[in-house]
């Protein structure tokens, strides 16, 4: 940085009490960084999601009211796909958050708690398509291969034919949610724990001065201060994650169970596929009102006055505390062990011939490398890898560039004018691709009429965009003003105030880079909506061998091993900055 | 700060840089296939484009070809030709204008009713490029010593093997992959096309003939007789309910837990991974009412040429010749739809008895289910794979007999409905 010269700082300080604002650019000239932003999202959501509003209501051209509504309503089975899809969005948040508290609270100040974290972490960092091989692999009905079924067919005593199957009709949708559950919990524990950290001590200290028992404690100095709004937002984090549950069903489910485990998401690829007319227009209409409804609610919950006021000094954590009691810390200790059988079985099935893999059981055959050897000698995992590592780099770069080139003029907002804009973007992110995939096809026509791969990642990018600008636009507005001011004195153009800027906020530059890198690597359902020749994303390619379960399983496990390995060690390498990153910018 | 403008320009040219790069990875000048195959199979085809004399770049699409054409045929990149697993698409596609006409090489000859698929208006838009022979029951000799000639010698075996099984002291006698749809539809076709009169057979799959017809309801009724025997599926039904395809022919080839499987001659790749010593199975014919004449199911996979592609049209015409697919014959796993290909040239001993077999077959039907329209194919969870399976769910989890066949072909009926406007 220039040294300030001391003639503008004297100027600066003369014109009254620092204001935000003041030490900006004006609007017009600012205001043009939007512009690639805007571009790419009016292109690629907002209109796609206008022509979808359209096609609901429309055949041909021609106005046919509630119709489509009506016939995806009359066609058999939806009523039960809604349910799910509602069950899926109470009872899974419910269960990741209790468990995300109680797991934070009792992997505190001890000394294991720090492994209990990390092994809790890693889970979130795998791509769903490894989540759900990982919970067939587990669930297999055959006692032969799955490690429950024979736990199951063990512990009630029944043959194996006998005992409830977790893949069958009745128990799938458990099934799923276990999965699901197993992979998120490490998410809501980062976030309690951050929560619980920033609880000062000395509130706790005072209810006790007061006499106050363990629950007034509980109850004054930790849930109503902060754990309340915590709640609120770990719960719609997961709430609007459930609405990814596609990329499990696809692969976890055999074709016989798909219907009995079917949401929303798959009922409305199943219905329009890479089109979107019609009863899938209509559907998608449901499902993007009820998502949005769902964040404008979350949103409400967790509203407070923007800018948020800044934090007292940060909570100094108390040395003096204890440790939970020995009871708790065993509770999360196996967790942890629980945490890791499935990742155990994956690697244990993957360290198997392929034969071996589908034919018989991982614990009673040798272990060997050749289900790896088989999928390094084929040219299509190098050339997978290859891609995906371009494409999430290349969409990274893209959405970090063109979100802190937006993220600067709207820092600025305040008021109304920034709620709305935040309210937008939320509602942005939040969209469903599968809703607007027609559309979105038909604008990538207009734009480039051919390369996939191009097409492939403008879609990564529009749809990495808003949730990059609101973390960073939250990061930007949060920095005191007199920071801002030192930083515009060190240059005199937009572009170092911004570049300062930035480095000011490394937490929620790393946070919004590790994410979206995370998100393209482990996508399946974009690559499945707009891959071409030449675009092979990584999801694509697992989820494309599921297809003969069992007699790949020995070299999709292979994969999926290969798969996890980048998107795990970016997590759990910048998991300090994900959470600081996002405690600062987005999840507020 | 110019130090500054100049690291921001260096940013944008990398971008600029990686965009050209991932775009670059698209070569202008070959010709573009789209095919559904992948692994072996795919490195099979590679080698027969190796020798057709312009470049050409085989893409695999997946099993979702259908999306992945429409998505493709909407940003105005489709490929020059493609390769259906279905004949249905092919109407489908040429009656929206996608396709190309085409015309066959001399040589081109494949069994009679076959060709007749890819016609639509009088014009031909598609060429059948591989065959798959879809009514056959493989088995060991050592398991099985008298296969049965007839449907009702298959009932009789599946009972008495079955009480065996019961028992403890047999194998079962099938192993069935009911988790995949469509090795119900093909288990269904197979018992229809010996019921049905042919011309009903065709008039179902043009969707001009009545589900609710009683040759489809002896049809089901039939299954019912065979699936609902105690004993019948290695784990009894709802475990083969979740049982996939390729696990039904490990069953028998591997762990044998099972007798007999059926499907068509592609088990016979699947069987040579995972058979135990040296003793290779054998197939026979899907039984029929009578010994004389058994059913003879044929699925395939037929070659298309974009609109507007003439260099496609070239291809197409190219692979239409029998000769074309010399590597792949050599490789063994392939039938060739082309009956003038000489039997000599096939290596795989199955596969040149079934050619024999094509070649001289006096009437043959095509898949039904991969002719019907729109959703009503079937794919996982959806159309007629997901009322087959409810079929399966309901006669051997204690739904009596006419019930479920009532239930089947009213959803039947209903699909068709549904499916016959619009696609």
């Amino acid at each position: 940085m220039t040294r300030p010269v001391l003639g503008e700082l004297a100027v600066l300080d003369d014109v009254g009490p620092p204001r935000r604002g003041r030490a900006y650019p004006a609007a017009g000239a600012t205001s043009a960084l939007l512009l690639p932003a805007l571009l790419l999202l009016g292109g690629l959501v907002a209109w796609p999601v206008l022509r979808t509003l359209h096609a609901s209501v429309f055949t041909d051209g021609r106005w046919v009211g509630a119709a489509h509504f009506r016939a995806a309503f009359a066609a058999p089975g939806t009523a039960a796909v809604v349910g799910r899809t509602v069950l899926w969005a109470l009872v899974v948040p419910a269960v990741v958050t209790v468990l995300g508290y109680l797991l934070a609270a009792a992997s505190r100040r001890s000394q294991e708690g720090g492994l209990v974290r990390l092994i809790l972490v890693v889970p979130t960092a795998l791509p769903l398509v490894v989540t759900g091989v990982t919970f067939r692999l587990l669930y297999d009905p055959d006692p032969q291969r799955g490690l429950a079924t024979l736990l199951l067919a063990r512990l009630t005593g029944r043959s194996a034919d006998q005992v409830p199957q977790l893949l069958g009709p009745g128990l799938v949708t458990v099934a799923l949610m276990s999965a699901f559950v197993w992979a998120w919990v490490g998410l809501a524990v980062l976030v309690f724990r951050a929560a619980l950290d920033a609880v000062p001590p000395s509130l706790a200290d005072a209810v006790r001065a007061f006499g106050g028992s363990r629950r007034d404690v509980l109850w004054d100095a930790q849930w109503r201060p902060l754990l309340l709004r915590t709640v609120a937002v770990v719960f719609a984090l997961v709430a609007l994650g459930t609405s990814r549950t596609f990329d499990l069903i696809l692969v976890m489910t055999p074709g016989s169970v798909r219907d009995e485990a079917s949401v929303l998401a798959l009922r409305v690829w199943q219905t329009s596929g890479g089109t979107t007319t019609g009863e899938g227009a209509a559907l998608g209409v449901i499902w993007l009102v009820a998502v949005v409804a769902g964040m404008l609610v979350a949103a409400l919950f967790v509203r407070q006055s923007w800018p948020p006021p800044r934090d007292p000094a940060p909570a100094e954590p108390d040395p003096a505390a204890a440790p939970p009691r020995r009871s708790i810390r065993l509770l999360a200790a196996g967790a942890a062990l629980a945490w890791l059988v499935p990742l155990g079985v994956l690697l244990a099935t993957s360290l198997h011939k392929p034969v071996d893999a589908a034919a018989r059981a991982w614990w009673s055959s040798a272990p060997s490398l050749d289900s790896y050897r088989q999928l390094a000698s084929g040219p299509e995992l190098w050339r997978t890898l290859g891609f995906t590592l371009v494409l999430a780099t290349v969409v990274t770069a893209a959405v970090l560039g063109i979100a802190l080139l937006a993220a600067y003029p709207l820092a600025w907002l305040t008021g109304p004018p920034a709620q709305a804009t935040g309210l937008l973007l939320m509602a942005a992110s939040v969209v469903p691709v599968q809703v607007i995939a027609g559309p979105v096809n038909e604008v990538l026509g207009v734009v480039l009429s051919s390369g996939t791969a191009r097409g492939l990642g403008l879609v990564h990018v529009a749809l990495g965009i808003p949730f990059a600008v609101l973390v960073l636009r939250n990061a930007f507005a949060d920095l005191p003003a007199e920071q801002v001011r030192a930083v515009r004195l060190g240059g005199r153009h937009w572009w170092s105030t911004l570049r300062l800027l930035a480095r000011h906020n490394r937490p929620a530059v790393v946070a919004v880079a590790v994410l979206e890198f995370v998100q393209v690597w482990n996508d399946l359902v974009v690559g499945l909506l707009f891959s071409g020749p030449g675009a092979a994303p990584l999801g694509l390619f697992l989820a494309g061998q599921t297809r003969g379960f069992v007699v790949n399983s020995g070299v999709l496990a292979a994969g999926s091993v290969v798969a996890s390995i980048l998107p795990v060690l970016l997590v759990v390498l910048a998991r300090r900055q994900l959470v600081a990153g996002l405690v600062a910018g987005g999840v507020r | 700060m110019r130090l500054r403008r100049r690291t921001l320009l260096r940013a944008a040219a990398a971008a600029g840089t990686a965009t050209a790069v991932t775009s670059c990875s698209r070569n202008e000048r070959s010709v573009q296939v789209a095919v559904v195959w992948s692994g072996a199979e795919l490195a099979r085809f590679r080698e027969v484009v190796a020798g057709y004399g312009a470049p050409v770049r085989v893409v695999s699409a997946g099993n979702d070809i259908d999306a992945f054409l429409r998505a493709r045929h909407l940003a105005g990149t489709s490929p020059d030709v493609a390769i259906l697993p279905r004949s249905g698409l092919v109407v489908e596609y040429a009656r929206r204008g996608w396709l190309r006409e085409l015309t066959p090489a001399a040589s081109y000859a494949v069994p009679p009713g076959m060709a007749d698929l890819l016609v639509t208006d009088g014009r031909r838009y598609g060429v059948w490029v591989k065959a798959a022979h879809k009514s056959l029951f493989w088995y060991f000799d050592s398991m099985l010593s008298e296969p049965p000639a007839t449907w009702d010698q298959l009932v009789a075996i599946t009972r008495r093997l079955g009480a065996r099984a019961r028992a403890g002291t047999a194998p079962a006698p099938l192993a069935i992959g009911a988790a995949d749809g469509w090795v119900l539809t093909d288990w269904f076709e197979n018992v229809l096309a010996d019921i049905a009169a042919p011309d009903f057979y065709e008039a179902l799959a043009r969707g001009e003939a009545d589900w609710r017809s009683r040759s489809v309801r002896v049809a089901l009724d039939r299954l019912a007789e065979l699936w609902s025997i105690d004993g019948a599926f290695p784990g009894g039904a709802r475990r083969a309910l979740l049982t996939q395809y390729e696990e039904s022919v490990i069953q028998v080839v591997h762990h044998r837990r099972a007798t007999m499987v059926f499907e068509g001659d592609f088990v016979g790749d699947v069987s040579a991974r995972f058979q135990r010593g040296a003793e290779q199975p054998v197939t026979f014919r899907f039984p029929g009412s009578r010994v004389a004449d058994r059913p003879l199911i044929l699925g395939g996979d037929a070659a298309v040429a974009f609109a507007g592609s003439a260099r496609g049209a070239e291809l197409v015409g190219w692979l239409s010749e029998g000769s074309a697919f010399q590597p792949w014959l050599q490789a063994g796993g392939y039938l060739s739809p082309n009956v003038t290909v000489p039997l000599a040239s096939y290596r795989d001993p199955v596969r040149r008895a079934l050619a024999a077999e094509l070649q001289g077959a006096e009437s043959v039907r095509f898949d039904l289910s991969d002719r019907l329209p729109g959703p009503f194919t079937g794919s996982d969870g959806v159309g007629i794979w997901r009322i087959m399976q409810d079929f399966f769910a309901d006669v051997t989890g204690g739904v009596r007999a006419a019930e479920a066949v009532r239930r089947a072909t009213n959803q039947l009926a209903a699909a068709a409905r549904a499916a016959g406007g619009g696609r």
